[in-house]
């Protein structure tokens, strides 16, 4: 090989490598996962990732407006209460799903008496269990029939419910939906290796409802656990786009000034979930009030958030979202003091303290601050750390005394969507409180705004006065951006594919 | 393998032809004359002194988080003479944590070599000695236990118990004695052919006493290396446990966990890695000098 074809190939070699450079050049923006989705069947997951695929493969019926929170006609042009439990919908008509299938009442049906159905199991039961079945109407409008009064049924149709074809899911159901997803999105999957690499390509056919048609031809997105070789492959131009960055790395990035980098509130919180109830040890520390309002006040929560959390994370008391509808925040409170944690422990009989499995699937260092906070009150914990769907199946065996754990809940902004989830005697109660359970039922099932308020007032003040969680902090979610790429995070932890476009 | 009889026999040096070295004066002189030995030595004294007066070496309790005195730099890097190795991502000094952590990689290396020597050498011994069936049936248990993946059982065990101390030495303990067993195994062959051996059975010794007083003070050599070699093997395994999150939990200072922890700041603080990294490096290196060093002390044949 003589000199010039040394170079000639190095060139070729160059410009390749570039070639495989993603952005803005290739139309292609790749993102990372962090975590492996167990599948992309939105109705078989319950993980954030999934959220984010679903709101691009799917449609919902309706669409709440981020900003202004508006609800807009999205699959349905026009909805109506005929009364408490019906609501009568118009569908939108020429819509086609990504394999040329057409869009109309029957897969409403279909999909609202399919996720319905007990016999699905669907993973988060709460998203679809106020619905009792649909109806067809005529081909273009269905009535979806309620078991009871659910106010914010809006909310849910505008969010975690999403059309399926109806031939589709029938012929290949949730395992075939994980791997060849088919919806009326505004992108379509191209590529898929579960767990690991998604494909996602601008649906030229897409309706161009109220979330617009999106700009962006390709997103990839690949599955990279260690946020270190994220930070990493976006110092080389592999990666684009990177959300849920830690605090720390992030504001190491925002110093070197060539990114962009954007804080956004989430609606997710972080919790402090105990065994009240007995359900795991019936003479265990947990079922103790006491012992449960030591735990309280031996965190210093404000500390983690300065030193941990940082961003636009603030402090709750109350077992939901500050911006949920409902979120009572006029209850017990109780401050950072370990003196009074340590007089609690031995009033309730453990003037030494304990042993116990402390559990987390995230935010290590959180919970190893918190754990360190315990520790100095004679609280000893057994750290366990594992994945989030192993430590949810845990709970549900009733094996997990103590866990921190965090609750998105699917972006609703609204309190029946977090104590709805864990307050009303299902698997996840660790309280089981009687008188909870009833107002929360209740207030699920209640027209009246003023009332509806009243009743969760009432429930989330009693989980702070019993002390059943420790609520923590709001998360934030950091996303740190190649300079080439324009996106407005929004306060709800959802990236919109279909809003980012290039600079 | 060597023939350790050999060691009785005074071993004259080029230097020193005036006058016969007594057999330890000999291996003195040879032990003083190993670089890798004395460095491997002197390494792990230090070690060793840090683990038992980690107390008196430094004012800060390695449990004890400051959030406010987060991820401070080490001195040499710009930080300030309170935190000399800086402070971790939960503000607990650097230092103390690797100063108690040493007693915890130094406590898993030697109980998981003690409890695999025992099982290992024996095993291996009965075997050596034995013969016949009993051969077989320690040469069949070796085979079955080196079918087995260490690290994956390992994890397979830590995972169904928890992770805790005991449970992680228990487990090197349990699975690290198959080299033990094939050593000691073929070293007590060569041995128990020696005609001492046979003299002591026509002189009536009992098998007891056969086994410690004439075969086993003969494959001791051989004994100390292969501890040394699972000392080391046991300390970066109890690491890589740590690393996985599977080993010993925190709060408890592991280097493992120390490196499981600094990795999050790799890119940004590239220090919080490195120092447990080298500690952990350091230590390991000089076990294993340390081993190859007595082995060619005392068996000078088989050196190189």
């Amino acid at each position: 090989m003589n000199f010039k074809t040394l170079l000639a190939s190095t060139a070729i070699a160059a410009t390749a490598t570039t070639g495989a450079l993603a952005g803005k050049a290739d139309d292609t923006l790749k993102m990372a996962f962090q975590r492996e989705l167990e599948s992309v069947d939105i109705y078989y997951n319950s993980a954030r990732e999934g959220i984010l695929l679903a709101r691009a493969l799917w449609d919902s019926l309706l669409y709440r407006d981020p900003v202004s929170g508006e609800y807009k006609g999205n699959l349905a042009t026009e909805w109506t209460w005929v009364d408490d439990v019906t609501l009568e919908l118009k569908l939108r008509e020429g819509v086609t799903f990504h394999n040329g299938e057409p869009f109309n009442a029957d897969d409403v049906v279909y999909t609202v008496n399919y996720v319905t159905n007990p016999d699905s199991n669907v993973k988060v039961v709460k998203n679809v269990s106020w619905m009792d079945h649909a109806e067809k109407v005529d081909d273009y409008t269905v009535r979806i029939i309620l078991k009871a009064p659910f106010p914010p049924a809006e909310e849910f149709l505008a969010g975690p419910v999403v059309i399926y074809p109806n031939e589709y899911y029938e012929e290949v159901g949730p395992a075939g939906m994980a791997l060849k997803p088919i919806g009326t999105g505004p992108y379509k999957m191209a590529e898929l290796e579960p767990g690991k690499h998604y494909l996602l390509e601008l649906n030229d056919n897409y309706f161009g409802g109220p979330k617009g048609k999106g700009s962006i031809g390709k997103i990839d997105i690949e599955t990279i656990p260690d946020i270190n070789t994220q930070v990493a492959e976006l110092f080389n131009g592999e990666l684009d786009y990177l959300w849920n960055v830690p605090a720390d790395q992030t504001e190491k990035l925002d110093g070197l000034g060539k990114y962009n980098v954007e804080n956004a509130q989430a609606m997710r919180i972080g919790y402090i979930a105990m065994d009240a109830a007995g359900s795991v040890d019936p003479e265990g520390p947990m079922t103790n009030k006491l012992v449960r309002q030591a735990i309280y006040h031996a965190i210093d929560r404000q500390a983690i958030v300065d030193a941990l959390v940082k961003g636009s994370s603030i402090v709750v008391n109350s077992a939901c979202a500050p911006i949920q509808f409902g979120c009572e925040q006029d209850l017990t409170s109780y401050d950072y003091d370990p003196e009074k944690a340590k007089a609690l422990l031995a009033e309730a009989g453990y003037p030494d303290g304990f042993e116990i499995d402390f559990y987390a699937y995230r935010n290590r260092p959180y919970a190893e601050a918190m754990m360190g906070f315990l520790n100095e009150v004679g609280i000893t914990t057994n750290f366990n750390y594992l994945k989030y769907a192993a430590l949810r199946e845990k709970r549900t065996k009733d094996e997990v005394a103590i866990s921190f754990q965090t609750w998105g809940s699917y972006s609703l902004a609204d309190a029946s969507a977090i104590t709805g989830e864990f307050f009303t005697g299902g698997v996840l109660d660790d309280a089981m409180d009687a008188e909870v359970i009833d107002w929360i039922k209740e207030a699920d099932s209640t027209g009246d705004k003023e009332k509806r308020k009243g009743l969760y007032s009432k429930a989330l003040k009693k989980i702070a006065d019993e002390a059943y969680w420790v609520p923590l902090w709001t998360y934030n979610v950091n996303y740190v951006m190649s300079p080439d790429v324009a996106y407005t995070p929004t306060n709800d932890e959802i990236v919109r594919f279909f809003d980012i476009s290039w600079n | 393998m060597t023939d350790t009889t050999t060691e009785l026999e005074p071993v004259v040096t080029a230097t020193d032809q005036s006058k016969p070295l007594t057999p330890r004066q000999a291996m003195v002189r040879r032990a003083l004359r190993h670089k890798g030995l004395l460095f491997g030595s002197a390494v792990i004294l230090a070690i060793v002194f840090i683990a038992v007066f980690a107390p008196f070496l430094t004012e800060h309790d390695p449990f004890k988080q400051s959030l406010l005195a987060r991820m401070k730099p080490p001195v040499f890097m710009g930080g300030d003479e309170n935190h000399v190795l800086g402070t971790d991502a939960l503000g607990r000094d650097y230092w103390a944590r690797l100063a108690y952590g040493a007693r915890i990689s130094l406590m898993i290396g030697l109980l998981a070599a003690v409890i695999s020597g025992l099982i290992g050498s024996t095993m291996g011994i009965m075997a050596g000695y034995f013969g016949g069936r009993v051969d077989t049936v320690v040469t069949f248990l070796i085979n079955v236990r080196l079918a087995m993946p260490v690290v994956l059982v390992a994890l397979a065990v830590v995972a169904l118990f928890g992770g805790s101390l005991m449970v992680v030495v228990s487990v090197l303990g349990l699975l690290l004695w198959d080299r033990f067993a094939v050593v000691l195994r073929s070293a007590t062959m060569q041995v128990r052919k020696q005609e001492y051996v046979a003299a002591a059975e026509v002189l009536g010794a009992s098998l007891p006493r056969i086994l410690i007083k004439d075969i086993l003070p003969n494959v001791m050599n051989h004994l100390i290396v292969i501890f040394t070699l699972e000392m080391a093997h046991a300390i970066i395994l109890e690491a890589a446990l740590s690393f996985l999150g599977l080993g010993v939990q925190p709060p408890t200072p592991s280097w493992g966990l120390m490196i499981s922890e600094g990795k999050e700041m790799l890119l940004f603080e590239p220090w919080m890695i490195t120092i447990p990294g080298i500690a952990l490096f350091l230590l390991v290196l000089a076990i294993n000098m340390m081993g190859d060093g007595i082995r060619d002390v005392t068996a000078p044949e088989g050196r190189n």
